[in-house]
């Protein structure tokens, strides 16, 4: 009874560092091979194309309409103060520093990562990584390595793209549905939204960037358990990577200067 | 100084030929349960050895550990006069250069022609242009019957052109050591007769070429082998050429060549 209930608990401190040893083995392999050749930039224009240009139907769209919909519910509230004209800064501000960049982190991890751990899980078990190890090419500097970098590349500037169709989906209801002033919206936005601000959402999307393409890769990577394991190594990717993203996002606000 | 005379190469006592692998006490576990319980083996240069036993005996984890996929937690492996044991990636990367390996399943790659699959080793290592490295792979396409298929996409094969196109990518690159693991399984009598074909045309046309086979099919051991080492609970038990093997007066040697339900083996 005893030994197995140490060996329960044993078994809920080992898995989870043995994850993390395996994420950072991931990471930590993966960036020191950014630098080794071959440099493998076909692989990672074609991964740049799925994880940056496919993603932009669903970027464009989710971000469209994230600006509209916050845009309107916080008129209703700056219009109980008589305050309607706050309503492009705050928005703004509310996108550049938050939305964006981690919207487009938890988007980017449901299409794209997901995609990513079920393509390098299925490699796995159907022994296609061990054919490459087989003919003497480095699987991290072929698969992992082009994955991560076009991730590293594709979430800030999918993220930079969120935020002018945010913005300009704000402006569009703010202006034409709830019938702001354009001057006032523009000249509040202008006041309040810093370049500080675009740099500090970009900085947050470069580690969501290599947050997704870190925990797909090691996901899919280390897969086992045939069909089912490919299932179980895309949903935890997704899972993983969107609490890790939800989690750092505090943490780096806290390091980041205040937007005030 | 005069410099050290290298060691001989032992000869494999089987064929007679030189050893060109040797595992020596080579055990390996996976958690509680050991695979390998030391493992002696000597795999003759220019022969077709077969490592023959039921499933689960560590067949392919013995042919796992030539490419440094495994690594074994004691013992030795020599591939020629280099020792595997403790060799850093790199070093093995460089190992695993001299050798091509056929998988069970094929294991090509699913986002690539049959053409790409066969000519990847190349892109990858040889620097040759794209009208050799394509003269290369068509002859070898040819010479494996998948010339009709070089655009094909592996999920557009049968499970024996698959086989037969991952045969021509373990040739492209001309190595010294041909590993199969399990060639014929899953193919039906007559494809199968046609892959140990293979097997013995590729080794004809090639007679440095050492084959180590993984296998429980007996008549391709007996159409094909130049040695047979049966694998028993992770170590080999007999070795010999086919007739002596098939001769052994051993309830489980004879139980496991006639496939019989009677015997010392239970299901």
């Amino acid at each position: 009874m005893i030994v197995r209930g140490v060996e329960w608990l044993g078994s809920w401190v080992v898995a989870p560092v043995e994850d993390l040893g395996r994420a950072m083995r991931i990471l930590g392999l993966g960036l020191l091979d950014l630098f080794r050749r071959p440099l493998r930039v076909r692989l990672t224009l074609g991964q740049i194309e799925f994880i940056g240009i496919q993603s932009l139907p669903i970027i464009l769209l989710s971000s469209a309409f994230t600006g509209a919909v916050f845009t309107y519910e916080s008129f209703e509230a700056f219009a109980y103060f008589g305050a309607e004209g706050l309503v492009g800064g705050t928005v703004g501000v509310a996108i550049t520093r938050e939305l964006a960049p981690t919207l487009t982190g938890l988007l980017v991890a449901g299409r794209a990562g997901s995609a990513m751990a079920a393509e390098l899980g299925s490699m796995r078990v159907s022994e296609q990584i061990d054919a490459l190890d087989a003919m003497a090419v480095d699987p991290i500097n072929y698969l992992v390595k082009p994955r991560l970098l076009a991730s590293l590349i594709s979430v800030p500037l999918l993220t930079a793209v969120f935020d002018a169709v945010g913005i300009f989906g704000s402006y569009v209801v703010g202006v034409y549905v709830l019938h702001l002033s354009p001057p006032e919206y523009l000249v509040r936005l202008q006041d309040w939204v810093d370049w500080e601000d675009i740099w500090a959402g970009l900085a947050k999307s470069i580690v969501f960037g290599l947050v997704i393409g870190v925990v797909a890769c090691y996901k899919g990577y280390y897969t086992d358990g045939g069909a089912a394991g490919v299932g179980r190594a895309t949903t935890s990717s997704v899972v993983v990577a969107s609490v890790t993203i939800l989690v750092a996002n505090y943490f780096i606000a806290l390091l980041l200067p205040s937007p005030i | 100084m005069s410099k050290a005379a290298p060691a001989p190469v032992p000869l494999d006592p089987v064929t007679g030929a030189p050893a060109a692998i040797r595992y020596e006490g080579v055990r390996k576990a996976f958690g509680e349960h050991e695979v390998l319980r030391g493992l002696d083996l000597v795999v003759p240069r220019g022969k077709i050895t077969f490592i023959i036993g039921r499933s689960g005996t560590g067949k392919s984890v013995t042919l796992k550990h030539i490419m440094g996929l495994l690594r074994p937690d004691a013992g030795h492996i020599w591939v020629g006069a280099e020792e595997l044991t403790g060799m850093h990636d790199r070093a093995l990367r460089r190992v695993r250069e001299r050798f091509g390996f056929v998988f069970q399943h094929a294991a090509l790659f699913d986002s690539m022609t049959v053409f790409e699959n066969v000519e990847f080793p190349l892109v990858e290592h040889a620097r040759l242009g794209a009208r050799q490295r394509a003269e290369k792979v068509n002859t070898l396409l040819a010479a494996v019957g998948m010339s009709h298929a070089a655009e094909k996409y592996p999920s557009e094969l049968s499970g024996g052109m698959r086989k037969r196109a991952g045969l021509a990518r373990a040739l492209v690159r001309d190595p010294e050591f041909l590993l199969y693991d399990e060639p014929t399984t899953g193919l039906d009598p007559v494809l199968a007769a046609a892959m140990d074909q293979l097997i013995l045309d590729t080794q004809r046309a090639r007679p440095e070429l050492t084959s180590l086979v993984i296998s429980h099919d007996m008549a391709a051991v007996f159409r094909c082998a130049d040695k047979v080492a049966f694998l028993v609970d992770g170590v080999v038990k007999y070795e010999g050429n086919p007739e002596t093997f098939r001769a052994i007066d051993d309830p489980l040697v004879q139980q496991f060549v006639t496939g019989s339900l009677e015997g010392p083996m239970k299901v």
